[in-house]
């Protein structure tokens, strides 16, 4: 206490320790009450009421099991098996029950013979100092054939039993992992937002995908058991019983065999295909790569695994399907044809002269082919995939005009696909850029958003449900990843005159099959026409940063966009599919997406094709 | 050979033992060694005879023992120097947790490295009645009507910062810690008793805003058997761990509730239960007894202290004490709402444990740091 504000006198200073120290006198009578309250309290339920609280500890006692929910089973469209629940074996010990815990030991270390002995040594140094009392459960899981040969010996082995427990698996492992994502051990964070009277018992949840979003659905409730057990915990009778409800099963839309076929077509390379029914908006393939199994994370995966994923730096955790935000490049023209079509910006037989490129401001905004396209109109702008008459159509139209005409297609907003986390990418704007970077727009920016580049970013699964709508002449749909997902109507696109979009769709389907089209060698051969667009979006806005010199080189490589439906006249099926930085989209996104198409329509519409067609198609694993 | 200019400070020394010199009370320290040894036995016991546990809780004791040693060398002019910035740090850090704990949501921690983490209400509870100490030394006593409001404000805030955790039952301890300071710097009579009917009359409305949660403790508070599966089975588990536990007990070791599980959070919130059915009613005497002893010890420091400051923290942090007992022994007992505390000193675990070393390691600084009055 400083000195200074020892400003009290000394009559002060005395009055002051007397009115405390009365103070302490009252605090102190007050504590002396209330100790003897706790002992009137303990003589009550210890002396006065001790008989019947011994009868009920030493005679027969009530305590409760819970009996954890099986959770739901996850099917694809055909009723194939996704996420199973399989039994698993595993032993129990309870110390003071055991005669001679080395001889478990050993015994235990013949039968669990995959497993390293000196682990399970470890388990039982630990055991040894353990509560006597409680059971603790081995680390490891046996084989039917291994509990079957405990089974055997268990007579000479008290205090070790064996018992069954669900598992979660995932048969197809890696496959389809993004959309199904998987389930863990449930987390501290995660345990204060949980109910805790559902989740007794259970110590898994869904952490990603469908496994997370269908949480509620999944998990069921427990059921919760009385037992009546002896003095030794033994149960003598069961009591009332508040029974189980398992969780519900969910099927996807998902084809799980067209699903590992367009896997397998991505082979090694990152990126992404999403394939929709055009009509429902169900999702019949939804690969994001590379994959990883989810079968690891079901008992927790041990830090060596995880840290390699982590680490990995193709960033197999990245679910590039919806978080995966690409410049869509070309594949944005088809939609910013039918914008400018629609709102009378210039008409589908007027003619743009390209000598190659456009001149704005001293700057010079090149087309892909050097020489130029020559006369333009908007049929061979898409086929051909002309540059500059885009260039030249987005200083008419400005940057806002272009936003109006896209944002029905659902760029730069949540698709609303029932999985958490989705990006939502940019449609940029001037009112965006504005409150974003608070800056005005440049008229320069424009011309570059045109053709898909500059702030454009969308997720795959956007690029393939505007393909969606643009098949459907339209009609939104909402993609959804399981069957019973109920989606409200939407509304449809207002269409001014609907022989601007066949004229945008023809356009597309010259893209595959006329001569000049930019994907025409891969769909020369198919029996039914598909419309598409191929892209090969730039790479330019890349955070050097994350990648080391030398990998830099390939991850400046263009990324591969190719978008399509098929049949043209009744789509069945729309696609989108990205290859991270592998070269342009008519070279390697284009053949993936109408192989992927071709496959789909073959095992849903096998009329489509003559009896004479090849029964398989050859899948090639590519080398990156 | 020097001996002259010694002579005055040998007069002072006389009486100084080795304790003392090491700013100890001896006595508060056998009280609370006699404690702690306690809280070995029983820790061990009601963890089935787990060494590891039992190892593990040495350990925090021993680290504990030094904390207090280290604050007992800390001259209570230093604290009273730091205590308002120290307060400002907690303040700060209580915002923090509400921040980052928002944000950090949905992040996958399930690979969490190690329980580290550090609870800033924790030190809150030394450190609130701390800062109100520090505010009334300012004046003498009682208190002018303007310390009080903002004595009371200061209070309000900082509960206010643990209530939106949510922890309400920290929230309302570490209030009362605050508002023991100004029952002991003379908070008028008449004050404190319309204080009280105030809080009687707008319990309804408290009822009102509280979580679901805690509605459900206080029903399963006033019948437990209504809810024999759920919440009330802890409270009926403790009461049959007690109760069986007779006159005399059953014996070290001897806890049938807990060995075969029917009591839940036996070494930590429920400790007291395990304590209750291995040695009986005489046990459970024998340690309120001590309890008594220590917090007797505790207030005969605060009225032999020299300054306000001194005086308020002192008694304040016995006071603390005390209803840290009486509310966990009143809750296994079933006097009180399932409020989730610990048994001062006795139960496993560390971050009360040092809360209160350090506590008992200030209360020896203020009764070994005295200076000599010029009368």
């Amino acid at each position: 206490m400083p000195e200074h504000l020892e400003f009290n006198s000394d009559s002060d200073r005395f009055h002051q320790k007397k009115q405390f120290r009365f103070r302490l006198y009252i605090a102190f009578i007050f504590t002396l009450i209330l100790f003897a309250t706790l002992i009137t309290r303990m003589a009550q339920l210890q002396w006065v009421e001790h008989e019947r609280y011994q009868g009920l500890a030493e005679g027969n006692r009530i305590s409760i099991e819970i009996l954890p929910p099986t959770r739901g089973k996850i099917f694809d469209r055909n009723h194939i098996l996704l996420a199973d629940n399989q039994p698993v074996y595993t032993l129990k010990f309870i110390r003071e029950k055991m005669d001679n815990i080395d001889s478990a030991a050993l015994a235990i270390q013949v039968i669990l013979n995959n497993i390293d002995p000196k682990r399970i040594h470890d388990f039982f140094k630990k055991f040894k100092q353990k509560n006597r009392s409680r059971s603790y459960t081995l680390p490891f899981t046996l084989s039917e054939e291994q509990a079957a040969q405990f089974s055997v010996i268990s007579h000479k082995h008290p205090g070790i039993t064996l018992t069954a427990r669900l598992k979660r698996t995932y048969p197809h492992g890696a496959s389809a992992v993004h959309a199904l994502g998987y389930v863990g051990r449930i987390n501290q964070q995660e345990l204060t937002t949980l109910d805790p009277k559902a989740y007794r018992g259970t110590d898994i949840i869904g952490k990603s995908g469908v496994e997370k979003y269908y949480e509620s659905t999944l998990h069921g409730s427990p059921g919760i058991q009385q037992v009546e057990t002896n003095v030794r915990g033994r149960i003598l009778r069961k009591l009332e019983t508040l029974p189980t409800t398992p969780g519900k099963d969910i099927h996807l839309t998902l084809d799980i065999k067209l699903q590992k076929f367009a896997e397998a077509l991505m082979g090694e390379m990152r990126g992404s295909i999403i394939a929709i029914d055009p009509q429902t908006g169900e999702v019949l393939a939804f690969v994001s790569t590379p994959v990883f199994d989810p079968n690891l994370f079901v008992d927790g995966i041990d830090h060596k695994s995880y840290n390699a994923l982590v680490n990995d730096p193709n960033r197999p955790f990245i679910n590039r399907a919806i978080n995966g935000r690409y410049p869509p490049g070309s594949t944005t023209k088809p939609f910013m044809a039918l914008g400018a079509i629609e709102n009378n910006f210039i008409s589908p037989n007027q003619k743009i002269y390209d000598p190659g490129f456009l001149a704005y401001k001293n700057n010079r905004y090149r087309d892909w082919k050097r020489t130029g396209h020559g006369l333009v109109d908007m049929n061979k702008a898409i086929v051909e995939s002309c540059d500059t008459y885009f260039y030249e159509l987005s200083l008419d139209m400005g940057i806002d005009n272009i936003h109006n005409a896209l944002a029905p297609f659902g760029f730069g907003a949540h698709t609303g696909i029932d999985i958490h986390g989705e990006s939502r990418g940019i449609l940029p704007s001037q009112k965006w850029k504005k409150e974003t970077k608070g800056k005005s727009w440049y008229r320069g920016e424009t011309i570059i958003s045109s053709i898909g580049q500059g702030y454009n970013l969308t997720t795959p699964l956007q690029l393939a449900r505007a393909t969606a709508i643009l098949a459907n002449r339209g009609k939104i749909i909402r993609p959804h990843l399981v069957r019973s997902h109920k989606t409200e109507a939407l509304e449809q696109i207002e269409i001014k005159k609907i022989s601007n979009w066949e004229k945008v769709i023809t356009s597309m389907e010259n893209v595959m099959h006329s001569k000049k089209g930019t994907a025409q060698e891969h769909a020369q051969h198919l029996p039914f026409k598909i419309a598409g667009k191929t892209g090969t979006a730039q790479v330019f806005s890349l955070n050097a940063g994350d990648y080391d010199a030398e990998t830099l080189d390939k991850k400046l490589h263009d990324h591969s966009l190719f978008i399509g439906f098929a049949p043209v006249n009744h789509p069945k099926i729309a696609i989108s599919v990205i290859a991270e930085n592998s070269g342009s989209g008519s070279k390697t996104a284009a053949p993936i997406g109408v192989k992927v198409i071709e496959q789909f329509l073959k095992m849903y519409y096998p009329e489509t094709f003559p009896e004479t067609y090849p029964e398989e198609i050859p899948v090639k694993k590519r080398e990156n | 050979m020097k001996i002259e200019p010694l002579q005055t400070q040998q007069v002072y020394r006389k009486n100084k033992g080795f304790l003392e010199s090491i700013h100890i009370d001896g006595w508060l320290l056998l009280g609370v060694l006699l404690l702690l040894s306690i809280s070995i036995a029983i820790v061990y016991s009601a963890s089935g005879g787990d060494e590891a546990v039992m190892t593990r809780q040495i350990i925090r004791i021993g680290f504990a023992l030094i904390l207090m040693l280290l604050f007992a060398q800390i001259p209570p002019n230093i604290l009273y120097i730091f205590t308002p910035w120290i307060f400002l740090l907690g303040i700060i850090m209580l915002i923090s947790v509400l921040l980052f704990g928002q944000a950090s949501k949905g992040a996958q921690r399930w690979l969490d490295i190690g329980p580290v983490q550090f609870q800033p209400s924790e030190l809150m509870k030394l450190v609130l009645p701390m800062t109100i100490a520090w505010l009334f030394a300012h004046s003498k006593f009682p208190p002018s009507f303007g310390h009080l409001i903002l004595g009371t404000t200061l209070i309000a805030f900082t509960g206010s910062l643990i209530v939106v955790q949510p922890d309400l039952g920290t929230s309302l301890l570490i209030a009362l810690s605050g508002l023991s300071v100004l029952f002991f710097a003379g908070l008028p009579w008449k004050v404190i008793f319309t204080a009280f009917a105030g809080v009687m009359l707008s319990a309804p409305i408290a009822w009102h805003f509280m979580h679901a949660y805690q509605k459900q403790r206080v029903l399963t508070f006033l019948t437990p058997e209504s809810d024999p599966l759920g919440s009330g089975y802890h409270i009926i588990q403790s009461k049959i761990a007690i109760g069986s536990g007779g006159i005399d007990g059953k014996g070290y070791m001897g806890s049938t509730q807990a060995h075969l599980e029917f009591l839940p959070e036996s070494t930590t919130d429920f400790i007291f239960s395990v304590l209750a059915e291995e040695f009986g009613l005489l046990g459970v005497i024998g340690l309120l007894i001590l309890y008594c002893f220590v917090i007797a010890r505790g207030l005969y420091i605060a009225s032999q202290a020299q300054d306000n400051f001194t005086r308020l923290i002192a008694a304040s942090f016995m006071m603390t004490l005390f209803v840290y007992i009486f509310v966990n022994i009143g809750m296994v007992s079933g006097l009180l709402p399932v409020v989730g505390l610990p048994l001062p000193l006795i139960s496993y675990g560390g971050s009360s444990l040092v809360t209160l070393m350090i506590s008992f390691g200030i209360l020896m600084s203020i009764h070994t740091h005295k200076k000599l009055l010029t009368k």
